[in-house]
């Protein structure tokens, strides 16, 4: 690790360490703009929004324990036409910077003068849940934190979405500056720690004293250990669960073909999906054919193909937000199915998504001796 | 001789149909020329077709010798089944007999076989082979496996013609008998014709080494000593045993298997090296241990040759891999007549003896001369000289040319050659064979034809002929064929099907297009056996080949199921529905061309960029010579003479004149390349100056738009950094040491010591420098010279002396140039005592002295290899890789050796890996020729089935572009959208594959035929 200083928090508060933190980016013309979480008003959600007034930061609140979209689909929208002529800098979780990277090495988002900056993360609520949770919290980002400090993440309210408490890379890969929780007394200090040239540019231009790391490192081994016992579990369930083709198209049965799950994805990136074409529509006397061979025919044909064909397309790229199935309207289990191949499938590349820019991706590359033996013995 | 002058052929003869002779041909009929193929044997291949997996990656390439561009013209079928170009006709079992006239315009009798089966009748149904009684070793597994006496020559398709082993035939005339199409006739008589030739290829190839010649190794004697040729055989599928490596005896698998090198080659008779036997007895130890890694293998040998590209990092695998090496002589070798094992006596560097024990024995054994040459050889034939060894005799700046006017020789026919440095000789000699004979395709105006496919209707709606084949009743015995009528009526789009007794003969292909014309039918399937000889005849029926479509009922469906009629049935009618729907749905053929600049650009100031410039500028093109070097020469200019005696300076100087005479060459010293845009046909080059001085002019940013460009960069010498060097004035490398005998002032030197491997074959740079054994021989032998009395001692790991340069290694050793081996392990000590350089050698064949060798030399001369230049800016500026040592890396090492992945793009000299002058010349023609070749055409044609984007879709991620293999996908950076370049896009459909958003599509083969086709088979 290149630099990293310490951020000192007055009164207990991390989110009004950060909101000066951010200010004084722009004070120090560090940056000229922030894409950062800032509260509604209302307080029952945060929302992504580009800031180039300092004075709004004050609503900022990084830390909310909730994802309704993901900010890599966010930063394809601004910089896919054409990259940020200002310094921008992003503020976004972990598994949204992965799927950035993504999206950058597939050329849908512009990294040029963009300071990617995320959190170490513990975990967010789903949309409605987190409603909940901020009608009696104060400042939510700091409330959650007080759960953090007394281990108390899940409430009879809101508990972790499934994809938190099963991720293993809580902690941002590559980012130019880590805004470093973990194995520190986040009521008193944070840590700055910059992971790239630009990130260490920026630190010094804040002028703060270098300090150790802490034992940040052991806070994440036992995190990522505990997380990795329950990802696990979650696997073994889900393969039992989907074992044989019969309970595979239950589990699937649901799907309402809304391509929500899509939609969210933040990896997902074409222009127009195929599936909203007529690739699939056929003439009558097809369908006819074809219950007539089968005896009946389930339809629509392409409910399971879908999912297959966007689990072949997104399968080694997918970063394991768990926005797809959060946005399913019936509850399909869409990401235990993409977390449960991703694992299978992303080793064999030795390829984890979003960690290294320059690492190609697993279609792009070809070894003349891997796969010697494929297919079962 | 000038263009004008030379006086030019209506067509090329090449001699010989093994890899050096289909590239030869392949070369020159890309360049527009007719050729005659010919081979005495019935099928083209050579010794290639015995092996199938070669160097570096185990896999068979031949087909990589197809071309590129233009390809719907062509047969893009295995090599090893056949070649089909237009431009080319083959003439097997036939041999070269007599020739008159001169170059540019030969007479050749040549003289065929008699062929016991007419080609045009046998449909390759087998039902000879079945009958005939007389059953005799198999030469194609190398008599490890039976055969009939009329047989195919090799397996790998069955639709090839049957032939007939008169040595073998009996003439019952059981199989005239039952020949359903009458195709045999066991009195033949063999043929004679004239040809009329411009210019001759030899590319006779060798001969296997006869193992009887060296008959203490008991092969032919004990069944478990193969030769290396054998062991392909049983290693391969195709071979006796389906690939199983079991041992003749009893058909076991061995569990230790020993290699025996240089049998046949670098002994009392043979004073050459065979070249090749090192790496091929790399890779079959390799493959053995890759398929039974239990098994020991061990190698014994003299010298590892590991001379070549990539070579060295080979020998370091296959050590990892546990292959053991063993230096020694292996003077007999008995049989153990208990179990069939051989028990070896090996004689160690320090004569001990030892005994060794093997399951089975391979002998590596070498290439000797074709008998051929002593006929073509002979005054009233070609009148070629041949050298001391029997090959043919060719010169050093001649690599490729004979002693006789307008005859040429490429392949193993002027040495023993591996597959990369045959292929290298053969477009070198394609290239000079061209001047010699007028193009037939383009002839005046220097356009090709439009290619065939004009007839098709793009709004015609489908209409389709269904042609069944019973094959005799090869096919209807097996498949309800009344059944299979109905089914293929019944389909869409099918306005007429019908079966005939045989669809390949005349009469039937005759009537294929009239009764289409009758029926209004504007597409056909044809369902009958492989699709190669099918395709064959489907070219006669004038008809676009993407609206044909062929069904392999034989070999694929009745074949195969003869016990189960039903499926067979079932099976066939799946597929011929797959094909009507394929066709139904097939859109027009859109054959885009491409026009191209008809000028070239040659990048480099050494020997090869000067001979690829000439070659180029030989062909009337305008030749672009760019450099950073303030004048042309390169290395060579450091060179007075070569081992056999060239007159190097005279040479550079001829080409330095010519160069300079041409008004077509144009040169660009003291500039380099900024950057390259576009494609083959299309290069937009800028150069920028390197010369800081800003009176460079207009250099500083000057353009260049060329059609090919050719790689020549050079390398540099390494600057040692042990021994000494530098610190110590006696103490000179080879170049230096070449230099002081260049100028007389060696002194009064009495002793000289050489250390070879100095820098290279180590860690930092794991590879052979090929050349400096030579110059280490070159530079002992003029010390000699000067002083028939000097002490010259030259401390070496293997002595790279390949091929015939093992004549110039025996001959220094003759005039008492000392050869001691050291351990890489216990390097050569140097140290300096008082004015005296003391080396110190642990040496390792005759232990004495405590078994160091110490000596006082006036001169240390290290022998360091050419190292690249830093060519990774270069390199991407070019969109071309490097090689892990640096070098820049080819399409594919052994098929494609001088072009670059990057179409257009070509690659010679010590830019390519260190190689001596001959071979860097040859490399640079070679070059030459196929970048001139691509020219020739003046516009580069689409394929049929080409990659396309569909706007709408293309989200622009450009992974196609990434993993395009041919270059053939750009970025549209105003769109936002992928674009193909149709005339590079070989449709192999990887675009197709990686694109998720279903924008790349591929023309001809469209995602809704593939769904169409699999909705129908199912």
């Amino acid at each position: 690790m290149a630099k990293t200083v310490g951020f000192s928090v007055s009164d207990g508060s991390v989110t009004a360490a950060l909101r000066q933190l951010f200010k004084q980016l722009f004070e120090k013309k560090l940056v000229d703009a922030m894409l950062v979480p800032l509260e509604l008003p209302s307080r029952e959600n945060v929302v992504q929004s580009l800031v180039m007034r300092p004075e709004a930061l004050d609503a900022a609140n990084p830390l909310a324990p909730v994802l309704p979209v993901s900010t890599a689909s966010i930063i394809s929208k601004i910089t896919k036409q054409a990259p940020s002529a200002q310094k921008m800098a992003v503020v976004a979780r972990p598994c949204e910077m992965r799927a950035i990277i993504e999206l950058a090495k597939l050329k849908q988002v512009s990294l040029d003068n963009i300071l990617r900056i995320s959190v170490d993360c513990y975990g967010t609520y789903s949309v409605p849940e987190y409603k909940e949770f901020a009608k009696s919290a104060g400042v939510t980002g700091d409330e959650f934190m007080k759960g953090v400090k007394s281990g108390e993440t899940d409430r009879p309210e809101a508990a972790l979405r499934e994809a938190c408490r099963v991720c293993e890379y809580p902690y941002p890969l590559n980012v130019d500056i880590t805004i470093g929780l973990f194995g520190t007394d986040f009521t008193k200090e944070i840590s700055l720690m910059a992971n790239s040239a630009a990130g260490e540019a920026v630190l010094n231009g804040l002028g703060l004293a270098e300090v150790s790391g802490g034992n940040r490192q052991a806070a994440i081994d036992k995190l990522v250990a505990e997380r990795t016992r329950q990802r696990d579990e979650v696997f073994a369930d889900t393969l039992a669960e989907s074992k044989g083709l019969e309970k595979l198209t239950s589990i699937f049965a649901p799907c309402i073909g809304c391509h929500n799950c899509r939609d969210v994805c933040p990896v997902c990136y074409c222009r127009e999906c195929v599936f909203d074409s007529d690739t699939f529509c056929f003439e009558a006397d097809r369908y006819l054919s074809w219950a007539s061979r089968k005896g009946a025919l389930r339809v629509p044909t392409d409910t399971l193909l879908f999912h297959l064909t966007r689990m072949n397309h997104m399968g080694t790229s997918c970063v394991g937000c768990g926005l797809c199935q959060e946005a399913c309207p019936n509850d399909v289990p869409v990401f235990r199915f993409f977390r449960l191949i991703g694992a299978q499938v992303q080793p064999l590349f030795e390829y984890v998504p979003g960690r290294d820019i320059e690492e190609p991706l697993p279609l792009t590359t070809f070894k003349e001796d891997e796969f010697e033996k494929v297919g079962f013995e | 001789m000038s263009e004008t002058k030379r006086k030019k052929g209506k067509a090329v003869l090449v001699v010989g149909g093994g890899a050096a002779g289909i590239r030869a041909s392949l070369d020159l009929a890309e360049m527009g020329h007719k050729v005659y193929l010919c081979d005495r044997k019935p099928s083209l291949g050579g010794v290639l077709v015995h092996t199938d997996r070669w160097f570096p990656d185990n896999h068979c390439g031949m087909c990589k010798m197809l071309p590129i561009f233009s390809r719907d013209d062509k047969s893009q079928f295995c090599l090893r089944s056949g070649l089909v170009h237009p431009n080319i006709e083959l003439l097997p079992m036939t041999e070269f007999d007599s020739v008159t006239g001169e170059a540019g315009d030969f007479t050749v009798t040549v003289k065929s076989a008699p062929a016991g089966v007419n080609p045009e009748l046998c449909v390759g149904c087998g039902t000879c082979n079945s009958v005939c009684p007389v059953e005799v070793p198999d030469e194609f597994n190398e008599g490890l496996s039976q055969r009939k006496a009329i047989y195919l020559r090799t397996p790998w398709l069955p639709s090839n013609s049957y032939v007939i082993d008169w040595a073998a035939c009996t003439k019952c005339g059981e199989c005239v008998a039952h020949c359903p199409t009458k195709a045999i006739n066991l009195s033949p008589q063999g043929s004679s014709k004239k040809i009329s030739v411009g210019s001759i290829i030899l590319s006779t190839g060798i001969e296997q080494f006869n193992t009887e010649a060296a008959s203490q190794y008991g092969h032919g004697r004990y069944p478990n000593v193969l030769t290396s040729i054998e062991l392909e055989r049983l290693l391969s599928q195709s071979g006796p045993t389906e690939g199983v490596m079991l041992r003749p005896s009893d058909k076991k698998v061995p569990q230790s298997v020993a290699f025996l090198q240089c049998v046949g080659s670098r002994d009392m008779k043979r004073n050459y090296c065979s070249f090749a036997c090192c790496m091929y007895a790399l890779k079959e130890a390799m493959l053995i241990k890759k398929l039974y890694p239990q098994v020991e293998v061990e190698i014994f040998y003299m010298d590892m040759r590991v001379f070549g590209k990539g070579y060295h990092r080979y020998y370091e695998q296959a050590k990892a891999a546990g292959i053991k090496f063993t230096r020694c002589r292996v003077p007999l070798v008995k049989q153990d007549f208990q179990n069939g094992d051989l028990i070896i006596t090996t004689a160690g560097e320090d004569n001990s003896l030892k005994q060794r024990r093997f399951n089975m024995l391979v002998l590596s054994v070498g290439q000797v001369p074709s008998p051929l040459f002593q006929v073509l050889a002979d005054p009233g034939g070609l009148g070629i000289k041949l050298n001391q060894h029997g090959f043919c005799q060719t010169g050093e700046f001649t690599p490729v040319e004979t002693s006789t006017p307008g005859v040429f020789v490429c392949g193993s026919a002027s040495g023993p050659k591996n597959i990369t440095d045959s292929m290298i000789g053969a477009s070198a000699a394609a290239g000079k064979a061209s001047h010699y004979a007028i193009s037939v395709e383009w002839p005046e105006n220097g356009g090709p034809s439009n290619g065939a496919g004009t007839d098709f209707e793009i709004d015609a709606p489908a209409k389709t002929a269904v042609l069944l084949c019973d094959c005799g009743n090869q096919i209807s015995s097996i498949i309800d064929m009344e059944d299979l009528l109905d089914a293929s009526r019944a389909l869409p789009s099918v306005v007429y099907a019908e079966r005939a007794p045989y669809l390949c003969m005349e009469d039937a292909l005759a009537s294929i297009r009239p009764k289409m014309d009758h029926h209004g039918a504007n597409r056909v399937v044809l369902a009958s056996c492989a699709p190669f000889l099918t395709r064959r005849l489907g070219a006669s029926i004038d008809l676009d080949p993407s609206l044909i479509q062929v069904v392999n009922l034989r070999e694929e469906v009745a074949w195969p199921n003869q016990e189960n009629p039903v499926a067979a049935t079932d099976k066939a009618r799946a597929l011929i529905s797959m094909a009507v729907e394929r066709l139904r749905l097939q859109q027009p053929a859109v054959m885009l061309h491409i026009a191209m600049n008809q000028s070239a650009l040659v990048v480099g100031s050494g020997l090869a960029a000067m001979v690829a410039a000439r070659t180029i500028s030989d062909f009337g093109y305008e030749v672009h010579i760019v450099s950073r070097e303030p004048e042309l020469g390169g290395r060579a200019r450091n060179i007075r003479t070569t081992l056999s005696g060239s007159d190097v300076p005279a040479f550079l100087e001829d080409l330095r004149r010519t160069l300079a005479n041409n008004p077509d060459i144009h040169q660009y010293k003291g500039v380099e390349i900024a950057t390259v845009e576009g494609h083959a046909g299309n290069f937009h080059v800028i150069l920028t100056s390197t010369v800081a001085d800003p009176s460079g002019k207009d250099l500083a940013t000057s353009s260049l738009e060329v059609g090919s460009i050719v790689l020549a960069m050079g390398a540099d010498e390494l600057r040692p950094t042990e021994y000494l060097y530098g610190q110590n004035d006696k103490v000179i490398t080879q170049t230096e040491l070449e230099a002081r005998l260049n100028t007389g002032d060696l002194g009064d030197v009495k002793s000289v010591a050489m250390v070879q491997c100095v820098g290279s074959r180590d860690e930092d740079r794991p590879y052979c420098g090929r050349i400096c054994c030579a110059e280490a021989l070159l530079n002992a032998l003029r010390i000699k010279e000067a002083n028939p009395h000097a002490e010259v001692v030259i401390f070496y790991r293997d002595m790279m002396s390949y091929g015939l340069m093992e004549a110039d290694y025996k001959r220094a050793r003759e005039k008492g140039v000392l050869f001691v081996r050291y351990d890489p392990e216990r390097k050569p000590e140097v140290k300096a005592e008082g004015g005296k350089l003391r080396v110190t050698v642990r040496e390792t064949a005759l232990p004495r002295n405590d078994g160091n060798i110490v000596m006082e030399p006036d001169l240390l001369v290290l022998s360091v290899p050419l190292v690249p230049r830093d060519q990774t800016a270069l390199a991407a500026i070019l969109g071309l890789e490097l090689t892990e040592d640096g070098f820049f890396k080819e399409a594919e090492v052994k098929f494609r050796p001088v072009d670059c992945v990057r179409d257009g793009i070509f690659i010679c000299g010590l830019a390519h890996s260190p190689r001596g002058m001959a071979e860097s010349i040859t490399q640079a023609q070679a070059a030459g020729q196929r970048a001139a070749s691509i020219m020739a055409k003046g516009r580069l044609m689409s394929g049929r089935t080409v990659s396309e984007v569909k706007a709408r879709w293309c989200a622009g991620c450009q992974m196609c572009v990434d993993i395009c293999p041919y270059n053939a996908r750009v970025m549209d950076e105003s769109e936002g959208v992928v674009m193909v370049l149709e005339a590079l896009c070989q449709g192999c459909g990887t675009c197709v594959v990686s694109c998720p958003s279903g924008a790349a599509g591929l023309r001809g083969l469209s995602d809704k035929q593939i769904m169409s086709m699999v909705d129908a088979a199912l």
